[in-house]
Formats: C-alpha cells, sequence, structure tokens
C-alpha cells in the first residue's frame, strides 16, 4: 500500500474518530491514565531516588566515614553510676590510616560535644565541631558569608568560629553575626569567647554531620565550627552529659575520621587494610563503626532498578487494562460499522485494506490517548517539581517506552477486531442492518 | 456494429451448503449481456435472484460454471482478485444508497479510486466533476447525513461512476425512494445508459423494469422468460435446462436469440 494511501487511512480515521467523540475520548482515557501513571510513578522514583543518591554522593562515593560509638560492655557499666568511659577513635588512628593505607588522598578527623552558645540574651544548644580547614571540602557545605577556618586558625589555635545559617539565625536574630562574639559556655574549664569569621550551610539536611541523638532523640542540627586544635587545647575531650539528673562523661578523643580515597574504586578493596589498622591495639573492643557511602550507593542504586521494574509492571498492567478496554470498544465499532466494512469489499477493498483501516483507527487511538497521557503525566511532574517543589524528574525513556507501549498495545489489542472485521462475508455485512 | 460481451455466463449453478441439506440458489443458467445493453434482472423471492446478484458484483463465487467479466473468468478467483475486480470493474448501485457516514461527498465518490491506490487530491476534480454530474455541484462538502434520500443516491450513482466501470450494477435503486425521486433516479440510468454504460439492474418492480431494453426473469434458480425490447441486442445461450421450464414462456415482448449470435 503506497504511503499516501496511509495518509487517506489517517484522514479517515480521524473521521470516524470524530464522527463519536464521546466514545473515542472514553476509550482513550485508559490509555491515558495508563500512560500518565508510567511517566509520573518514574518521575516520582527518580526524583527521590535522585535526592538520595545525591545525599549519598556528597558524602562522597571515594569516602569512608569511620565514627567513633560506645563500646556496648561499657554503656552497660555507664547505667546510673559516676561514671567516665573512654573509648573511641584516637587521633593515632587518623595519623596511621593516612600513612599507611595506599590510596589515601587525605584524613579529615572530627571532634564533636554538645555544648550551650550565648549571644547577649539568645542561648542555643549547639553542637562543637573542632574540623580542619578542608572540612567544606569534605561535605560541600558552601561558604554563605565570610571564610571558613584556615590553616593559621588550626596552626595558632585561634578563637575563630564558623556558624552554619540556622544557628546563626538563631543566635543573632536579624543581626549580622560577623565579627561578632559567641561565648561558648563549659562548666568545667570556664567560658569561651570565639568570633565569627563565616557563615556556611550543609547542602541539606541528610548530609549534615552525622549527629549524636540527645537524650530525647532530638538531634542537634545546629552546628558551631572551631579549629580542632582550639577545640582540644580548651574542652579536652571529655564531653560531659548532666541531662535528667545524670551525670555522664565521655572521653572520645576524636568522633569521627573521615576518609578520602584519590579513587572510589580503591574504597571497597582498601576497607579490610582499614579494619585491620583499627583493630591494632584495641584489643577486640568494637568502638567504631565504617560506614562506606559507595555501599549505601551501590544498595540505593538496586533498590532503585527494583523500583524501576516494579513500576513498569504496574504501568504495564494498567496498559494492558486499557488495551482490553479499547479492543473491547473496537469489537463493539466493527459490529456497529458491518455495514460500511460491506460497502468498502464491494467498493474494492481487500482485506488487508480492512485490516488496515481498523488497526490504524486503533493505533491512532492508542497514540492519541499516550498522546495526552504524556502531556498529562510531563505536566503533572513539572508542576510537582516547580510548584510544589519535589523532586520530580521526568525521564526521557519513560516517555519513549509508555507512548511505545501505547502503540505496541494499539497492535496487539487492534488486530484482533480488525481481522474480524476483514473476515466479515461481504454479502452479510452488506444485509447488515 | 459489433458489441463485445461485458458478461458471460454459462452453466452457473450455486448450491448452499448448510450441513444437513444442500439448497440449489441457481441450477445452470446462461446468458450474455453486452456492452452498453440496459438489462434487469427480475424475480420472486427465492428464484435465486439475490444469489445472481452477488455472484454477478463477484461478491460470492458460484458452486459451478463460469461467470466472466470483461473476458475474465472470476469464478475461481481469489477473495483480493476478487476485490480487485469490483473495484474496477463495477459500479455499485445499493438500494439503501450506502454512502459512508463519516465522509462528505466528494469523499464518498472517491472510495472506490481509493482502493485502486488512487489519492484523493490528484482525482478531486474528477470526483467533484461526478458530483455536478449528478447535480450536487452545491452539496460536495455535505455529510450524507445532510441529504435527502434521493440526494444520497445520487452520490452513489456518481461513486459507481468514479472507477469508469464495465457495468453499473443497480440493486433496486428505486427501493427506499418515492415515486418522484425513483423516477429522477431512472432518468439519471437512463441517461447514462444513453451515453453507452452497460447497466444491470435487479428489481421486483415491473415499471422499473420496463425501462430495460432486456429483462430477465427468474424462477427457481433458472432463467423463466429472458425478454428483450429496443434495438439493442441481448445474446442470451439458451439455457440448456430449457425443457424444465419449456412451458413457462409467457411473453409480452420477446425477441429470444441463440446462443452464439452477438450481433
Amino acid at each position: 500500500m503506497p504511503g499516501f494511501s496511509v495518509l487517506r487511512v489517517i484522514q479517515v480515521g480521524f473521521k470516524s474518530l470524530h464522527l463519536h467523540k464521546l466514545r473515542s475520548a472514553l476509550t482513550m482515557l485508559g490509555m491515558v491514565i495508563g500512560v500518565w501513571a508510567v511517566i509520573t510513578l518514574v518521575a516520582i522514583g527518580e526524583g527521590a531516588s535522585q535526592d538520595a543518591q545525591e545525599a549519598i554522593k556528597r558524602l562522597g562515593a571515594q569516602n569512608v566515614l569511620i565514627r567513633s560509638i560506645k563500646p556496648l560492655d561499657q554503656k552497660t557499666q555507664s547505667q546510673g553510676f559516676s561514671f567516665t568511659s573512654e573509648f573511641g577513635l584516637k587521633n593515632a588512628d587518623a595519623t596511621r590510616i593516612s600513612h599507611t593505607i595506599p590510596g589515601v588522598k587525605r584524613v579529615l578527623p572530627i571532634l564533636q560535644q554538645r555544648k550551650t552558645a550565648v549571644h547577649g540574651r539568645s542561648e542555643v544548644d549547639c553542637q562543637i565541631i573542632g574540623t580542619f580547614p578542608y572540612y567544606p571540602e569534605f561535605t560541600q557545605a558552601r561558604i554563605v558569608a565570610g571564610r571558613f577556618l584556615t590553616e593559621s586558625d588550626e596552626r595558632e589555635k585561634t578563637w575563630a568560629c564558623v556558624l552554619t545559617v540556622g544557628m546563626a539565625e538563631r543566635l543573632f536574630t536579624g543581626q549580622n553575626p560577623l565579627e561578632e562574639t559567641v561565648v561558648i559556655r563549659e562548666e568545667r574549664q570556664g567560658s569561651k569567647v570565639f568570633r565569627v569569621v563565616g557563615l556556611i550551610e550543609e547542602r541539606s539536611t541528610a548530609d549534615k554531620m552525622p549527629q549524636d541523638e540527645d537524650p530525647s532523640g532530638k538531634t542537634i542540627e545546629d552546628n558551631i565550627y572551631i579549629p580542632l586544635s582550639t577545640m582540644k587545647g580548651i574542652f579536652g575531650t571529655l564531653d560531659v552529659d548532666r541531662s535528667a539528673g545524670n551525670y555522664k562523661a565521655e572521653r572520645v578523643e576524636l568522633s569521627e575520621i573521615r576518609v578520602e580515597f584519590h579513587d572510589a574504586e580503591q574504597v571497597l578493596s582498601s576497607l579490610p587494610l582499614i579494619r585491620d589498622s583499627l583493630n591494632k591495639g584495641r584489643d577486640g573492643v568494637k568502638d567504631y563503626e565504617i560506614r562506606v557511602p559507595l555501599n549505601e550507593l551501590n544498595a540505593l542504586k538496586q533498590q532503585k532498578e527494583r523500583d524501576t521494574r516494579m513500576l513498569l509492571y504496574i504501568a504495564c498492567i494498567s496498559l494492558l487494562v486499557g488495551g482490553i478496554g479499547i479492543m473491547n470498544i473496537m469489537l463493539a465499532t466493527v459490529t456497529e460499522r458491518t455495514r460500511e466494512i460491506g460497502v468498502r469489499r464491494a467498493l474494492g477493498a481487500t482485506q488487508n485494506d480492512i485490516i488496515v483501516q481498523f488497526l490504524i483507527e486503533t493505533i491512532m487511538l492508542c497514540l492519541l490517548g499516550g498522546m495526552v497521557g504524556v502531556m498529562g503525566g510531563w505536566g503533572f511532574a513539572e508542576f510537582r517539581h516547580h510548584i510544589l517543589e519535589i523532586t520530580t524528574i521526568v525521564k526521557e525513556w519513560s516517555i519513549i517506552v509508555a507512548f511505545g507501549l501505547s502503540g505496541m498495545v494499539g497492535v496487539f489489542f487492534g488486530l484482533y477486531p480488525a481481522i474480524r472485521a476483514a473476515n466479515l462475508d461481504p454479502i452479510e455485512a452488506l444485509r447488515h442492518a | 456494429m459489433s458489441a463485445r460481451p461485458i458478461i458471460e455466463i454459462s452453466g452457473l449453478t450455486k448450491i448452499y451448503d448448510l450441513g444437513q441439506v444442500k439448497v440449489p440458489a441457481l441450477r445452470g443458467i446462461d446468458f450474455k449481456v453486452l456492452e452498453g445493453s440496459y438489462t434487469a434482472i427480475m424475480g420472486p423471492s427465492g428464484s435465486g435472484k439475490s444469489t445472481l446478484l452477488n455472484i454477478l458484483g463477484c461478491l460470492d463465487r458460484p458452486t459451478d460454471g463460469s461467470y466472466r467479466i470483461g473476458g475474465d473468468d472470476v469464478s475461481t478467483m481469489s477473495d483480493r482478485q476478487l476485490s480487485r475486480i469490483r473495484g474496477e470493474r463495477i459500479g455499485f448501485i445499493f438500494q439503501s444508497y450506502n454512502l459512508i457516514q463519516q465522509l462528505d461527498v466528494v469523499e464518498n465518490i472517491h472510495v472506490p479510486l481509493f482502493y485502486q491506490g488512487k489519492d484523493i487530491n490528484s482525482y478531486r476534480e474528477h470526483c467533484e466533476k461526478l458530483a455536478e454530474l449528478v447535480g450536487l455541484s452545491d452539496r460536495m462538502d455535505h455529510r450524507p447525513m445532510q441529504l435527502s434520500g434521493g440526494q444520497q443516491q445520487r452520490v452513489a450513482v456518481a461513486r459507481s461512476l468514479a472507477n469508469e466501470p464495465l457495468m453499473l450494477l443497480a440493486d433496486e435503486p428505486t427501493g427506499n425512494l418515492d415515486s418522484k425521486t425513483g423516477e429522477d433516479i431512472l432518468e439519471m440510468l437512463d441517461k447514462l445508459h444513453g451515453e453507452g454504460r452497460t447497466i444491470v439492474m435487479v428489481t421486483h418492480d415491473d415499471e422499473v423494469a420496463e425501462r430495460a431494453e432486456r429483462v430477465i426473469h427468474l424462477k427457481d434458480g433458472l432463467i423463466d422468460r429472458d425478454i428483450c425490447v429496443g434495438k439493442q441486442v441481448a445474446a442470451t445461450p439458451a439455457p440448456t435446462s430449457e425443457a424444465d421450464v419449456g412451458e413457462a414462456k409467457k411473453v409480452r415482448f420477446r425477441v429470444k436469440l441463440n446462443r452464439g449470435e452477438k450481433d
């Protein structure tokens, strides 16, 4: 059949669909919903997983996080006693890892303690984080104003501090915090006064410093960053908690060590080495945990693949349902248009001509439905992304798959009614009321 | 002048196999239709009239015997070949017009051309001329629903001419029309006949049949009478089964010709 004939069949198909507008629209609805569902579900899934992936990526695929944890036996010991427990990572661990593990680019030690910061009348519970000047490169925190800590701050144990934006808002309501002073209250050593040199913003809540939970189960999200050397000098390594009438003191040299490798490929193979290195001189006490963002990333990717597959199954089922609806209507249409089929046969249409005509009409229904579904699904995803501001990412493949599937549904479910139409006896068909 | 035969039928038999019983609808029919002739086929219901019409229209195949249209034997052709023959050589005019609802007048006239692979854009002028010919030049973009019965039948006549067929095959063309509009259609057929078109018409109406030059009466699957009027010659082979129906030859106007005569 030459090309112009197919075009003509499409033209006539439009006329036929137009003749029964409501029926065509209702028939298409199944396809619309199916395709809409595919595109929206994939976009929502993609958005959620992208958010999570970004968060994990910011922890760094080439990074390994080692955190101090309280060993189980010591936890029980400290119950209800005035007892100072000592555990966790040591400076020596950081040095050893940075010197002995191959492929390590650098190591970031972090010490964090919970304190109260005071400015004027504001008092805010916060997390004091003693760390090195290259901390923002590890967490990809953004410097909003001023600067971060420098090498000379670290070397000279200065009284410089950097606040998170949220912290600054709570402590300096409305004021410019730069060059202002912050008092960090400390019972044993006396309060210390720091000078604010900068403001930073962590990328999102997910990639803030892993926080210790306070007794009520809340994490403190307001951070003050000071040079690690200053922190060790003034607060020492003893963290005292007097909450809930409970005296609990912990001596932790480093809360966390972040290890950055040159290449993400080196991460997994180096894990046993890191573990060996840490276990040396620990006598079997497990007072640290290792977190590997790369592993989490891989797990997430697998999870995402499973989710995507499931979404596709759901989508296929809805398209299948839509297809059955379309087949049903097309069978009714063939019956209703039996006379037309007879006339066309009498006027020279072959069985193939009839098949092509009805097949193209079905495919057109499906593709039109698919198109509306694509527009609807895409539009809804953009609405969700831009207006509701929930990350929603329309994947090109989902449009192609959904649209392609709707076309295939058209062929598959259109074929049987079309063949039925073509197999009608022309004489019977002409006699049909 | 020698007119070539458009239709040559010999020994045409059609038996419907209903499983238990075999019902013969046509029991061996022979006749010819010459180019430019106007033939009416009549007969009571059950006479095999409809069966003959279906076979003449290449919508059905005979059980036995041969049917040549334009010299080609179609009795053993495939469905696909028959479709082509229908589109090329036969112009159908139905009792109930049978226009396609979703198409306008010009598009309806184009339908037979479409199935011959002829693009509407190249043939639009041709179709419009046909619409003019049947007096519908001011209704070219109307849908069938917007036309009266007589107008619809005129569209059908125009459509039957679209492919320049060898013959027009009209099945009770005035059956659904009142006498006035029916008369219009019959006049149109007369005019087409006058221009040299071959027309075969099936009807049960004597008055309608009288417009033809020749009337073939069927009865019980056989030709009962074959009556010719006017100058046009109908070549009719003597029915092989003439003896069976011998007495049934009551004739008003009769010119009976023998097998093989073509002048």
